[in-house]
């Protein structure tokens, strides 16, 4: 007994030191690796859910959101990338060997999230000028803003996350690089959109960026107006939202093989039911507009 | 064990035989030394990839990476304010506590005490985060009026709880090992019991008390994942002037920790400028742990008596004072004392009822046993079923580097040396584990190429776990009585088979209580596994391959869901899932108590 305990510990130590060897080599070879935004999350995991039920292996993941997926696609660490912010520039430099091919799946809305006591003094629709203020901590009460007396909280987005860049090519335009974070004392950063939607809800006075579906169901939060365009479906669907945005996934070159699957799943009926399940648009109702 | 079949007797004895197990055990060691290199390693690979203005760095309070503008002052403030907060707190409790469980309550009632206040440290530190976002935000958030409660004040509270145990623990021993004629010295010369524990105890325990600061100090700087759910992570928060220190406690901050833990550590590369500052951080945050670790252990381990002799007649002018006062006062003391410890074990008493009551979900078999469903619903097998894998993998590969250390520590190495090894052991033990999963991130994922795996979670488990496993097999080995050795050496045995037959099968029991003390914490770590070995989903039960086979596993379920608190399903799930990590890191810890108790009599 202790010598096959050992036998097996020297083994592992053996697999560990050596870089897992030949035996450990592509021992899952068939597992899909997907990761990325906790927006497309959402039905990418639901979509992996099903097609394992059809005996596929598939990893979702979502650590770093968009940006973190496209990182680890850029280095090979995952198949397919989940993003919510289409593919820059600085991505393409940044991994010049790969093909960075994206699949758009539906299409959402980045909603200027605040807490439902906002709106309900006054405060329904900002414009551009207005939202850079309250990003930037320029605006301390939302007295200031035609709302009720209340402090202002923002929850700001981790960098990288597609939600948040979403936001700052809106305020400051494509490719422009973003002001550095407010020095207000009333600003922290949240990670993910469940996250987001949590500390939204239990801090009066806050406001945040957030994909508008995920208030669904959540009588305590609300969306803005921005520029007096509410995030409807039909805004989203023409573009007149400002904020609205394609929800993508990622391929290093044109999805193949177990990625197509996957690929071909999410934009099949059954995968477009999901997407709009999660209160997204999906691709037929883009096509109506 | 192994024994020694068909030794050469000693007429025919080769002389200078290579020593195998000498050799074995040194080798074995010396792969613990490759642990400490890959920390070391990457993070001086690291800072080597791109320049570091160090006087930035530590001056300036602007962090953007898009500007390359790397100024760590305000995480440095934060890490510092946050810790000194959690000790502001935890230490008068702990140090109070102590006392009286050592100095008051009476001698068989002193095990379960220390055990109590002891079991704060089962608790996972995924759970105390759990506490922070349920509990700890919310009330921060009323009482202080605190938008949300994401606050450096948040953070100070949850580390406060953490490092109860810690001090508790290691103050008990200083305590402990005051021997029992220094009392009785004091008390013969009509002493109050609290003039005792103040004249004659405290300043022979005093490094032994110091140690147990040194020691929470390092827990609180280097813990991770329950500060970044608490903290806000808002960058650049940097008192501007003395009046604004208070008033920053009550806001969001960061932390070195937390922002290692963030998602730029998978952003940034690992080269280039941005990479390099990272590094930067781990590598003030590291010299600074391990300095109070190495510190802490040194102080711990001396003995009490030979430095407190030239104090003991220096504080006799405070003992003047009328009878009646002084009787008055030393009740006092020790109503305060009885209060502290009351104040300890009611936070153990509080935490478990809390995650019993609103874990109850976890007591239901079918949760354990169920496949998880979505984001929130459905049960926790597959996390389960990774967790114990991680835990049984990691076990299997600290055992025997555990023991070879533990041997070289113990057995082989000369006093000197011995004492460094020590040394250097027990600040391993004090690397953050954030540190870890980093070093493994940066190892297996970007230097061999694997994605996330268990064997590479494990790996980094097997080094959390590695200390407290060479540690109690040196105790164990040191503790062997002499005579058995001399009998064995009398007999012509050779060192070799003196330590396969008489040496080793002592260490077993303390490989046996290491490993599961040592099992205990790393099954509850998070922020390692977050880069190298979990994921959000799919990773269902066990995996097929090593490489790019990752899994789920129970504390980074908890942290997920604890994300998702705003969600009633998500949180009754957290709870349940943390109940379980609970049960099987207590299971651990009990699972070890009766192998200690059997060495402990042994022993005496």
């Amino acid at each position: 007994m202790t010598r096959r305990l050992l036998l097996a510990s020297v083994l592992l130590l053996a697999a560990a030191c050596g870089g897992g060897g030949a035996e450990g080599g592509d021992g899952a070879a068939g597992t899909l690796r997907v990761s990325g935004s906790t927006t497309v999350n959402a039905v990418a995991a639901d979509a992996a859910e099903a097609l394992r039920a059809q005996g596929m292996r598939i990893t979702v993941d979502s650590q770093g959101g968009s940006a973190g997926g496209i990182a680890q696609l850029g280095a090979g660490e995952v198949d397919i990338a989940m993003s919510s912010k289409p593919i820059a520039d600085s991505d393409r430099t940044a991994f010049p060997e790969v093909d960075f091919v994206p699949t758009e799946i539906g299409k959402d809305a980045v909603g200027v999230i605040v807490r439902r006591e906002v709106i309900d003094g006054g405060v329904t629709s900002l414009n551009r000028e207005q939202l850079k203020a309250l990003f930037e901590g320029r605006v301390r009460n939302w007295s200031e803003l035609g709302g009720p007396d209340l402090e202002v909280f923002i929850y700001d987005k981790e960098p990288g996350r597609g939600t948040r860049e979403v936001l700052d090519a809106y305020l400051y335009g494509k490719g422009v690089k973003a002001p550095p974070p407010p020095q207000s004392d009333t600003y922290a950063i949240v990670g993910g959109n469940e996250e987001t939607r949590t500390k939204l809800r239990s801090t009066p006075g806050s406001v945040g960026p957030l994909s508008s579906s995920f208030i669904e169901g959540v009588p305590q939060l609300a969306a803005l107006a921005v520029d007096g365009v509410e995030p409807s479906p039909a805004n989203v669907a023409n573009d007149r939202y400002p904020m609205a945005r394609p929800l993508f996934l990622l391929t290093d070159g044109p999805p193949a093989g177990a990625a197509k699957r996957f690929v071909d799943y999410v934009l099949s009926s059954e995968g477009q039911e999901l997407v709009t399940r999660h209160g997204y648009l999906n691709l037929a109702d883009l096509a109506q507009k | 064990m192994t024994t020694t079949a068909a030794a050469p007797t000693g007429a025919t004895r080769v002389r200078r035989r290579p020593d195998r197990v000498r050799v074995a055990a040194t080798g074995l060691a010396g792969m613990a030394g490759l642990a400490l290199a890959v920390v070391v390693g990457f993070l001086g690979a690291g800072l080597l990839s791109g320049r570091v203005q160090w006087g930035t760095l530590l001056t300036s309070a602007t962090w953007d990476p898009a500007r390359l503008d790397f100024g760590a002052a305000a995480m440095i403030w934060g890490t510092a304010a946050v810790a000194v907060l959690a000790l502001a707190l935890a230490v008068p409790v702990g140090w109070g506590a102590a006392l009286a469980v050592q100095e008051l309550a009476p001698p068989r009632w002193r095990r379960f005490l220390r055990g109590a206040v002891e079991l704060l440290a089962v608790f996972p530190s995924i759970v105390f985060g759990l506490l922070g976002v349920a509990f700890v935000r919310p009330f921060v958030s009323s009482v202080a009026d605190v938008p949300g409660g994401d606050s450096l004040l948040a953070a100070g509270l949850v580390l406060a709880l953490m490092v109860l145990p810690t001090i508790v623990a290691v103050a008990v021993d200083a305590l402990a090992a005051v021997p029992e004629r220094v009392r009785e010295a004091a008390a013969a010369c009509g002493l109050q019991p609290g003039e005792v524990i103040r004249a004659a105890v405290l300043p022979a325990a005093r490094r032994g008390m110091g140690a147990a600061v040194l020691l929470a100090l390092a827990r609180a700087l280097g813990e991770t994942i329950a500060v970044f759910l608490v903290v806000g992570r808002a960058d650049g928060r940097f008192p501007s002037s003395v009046g604004d220190l208070l008033t920053r406690l009550l806001r969001p901050g960061q932390t070195l920790t937390t922002k290692l833990n963030g998602p730029e550590s998978v952003l940034a590369g690992t080269s280039g400028p941005h990479w390099a500052a990272l590094c930067a951080l781990g590598l003030v945050l590291l010299v600074v742990v391990a300095a109070l670790t190495a510190l802490g252990s040194r102080w711990a381990g001396v003995g009490p008596v030979g430095h407190a002799r030239g104090h003991g007649h220096t504080r006799r002018r405070e003992l003047s004072g009328a009878r009646a006062w002084r009787r008055a006062r030393d009740r006092a003391v020790r109503v305060s004392l009885a209060a502290c410890l009351a104040v300890g074990v009611g936070s153990v008493v509080a935490i478990a009822c809390v995650v019993a009551i609103r874990g109850a979900t976890g007591l239901d078999p079918r949760f354990w046993f169920t496949a998880s469903l979505g984001a929130s619903g459905g049960g926790i097998r597959d996390q389960l079923a990774g967790t114990v894998l991680l835990v049984v993998a990691a076990a299997l590969l600290v055992a025997p580097v555990g023991l070879g250390l533990g041997l070289v520590l113990a057995e082989y190495a000369r006093p000197r040396p011995a004492r460094w090894l020590r040394t250097l052991t027990l600040t391993l033990g004090g690397v953050p584990s954030i540190l870890l999963g980093l070093g493994g991130y940066w190892l297996f994922s970007t230097q061999l190429g694997w994605g996330k795996s268990w064997l590479a979670g494990s790996a980094v488990l097997a080094v959390v776990a590695l200390p407290p496993v060479a540690v109690a097999v040196a105790a164990a080995v040191s503790a062997l009585p002499p005579e058995r050795r001399e009998a064995a050496l009398a007999l012509g045995l050779r060192r070799e088979q003196v330590v396969l037959s008489v040496v080793l099968p002592r260490a077993v029991p303390g490989l046996v209580t290491g490993l599961l003390l040592g099992l205990a914490r790393a099954a509850g770590e998070t922020a390692p596994l977050l880069f190298t070995a979990t994921v959000f989903s799919g990773a269902g039960g066990l995996p097929t391959g090593v490489r790019d086979s990752p899994v789920t596993a129970l504390p980074t379920h908890i942290f997920t869901l604890a994300q998702d608190a705003a969600d009633p399903a998500a949180l009754r799930s957290a709870w349940g899932a943390a109940l379980a990590l609970v049960i099987v890191a207590g299971a651990l810890v009990l699972a070890a108590v009766p192998a200690r108790r059997r060495m402990e009599v042994e022993r005496a």
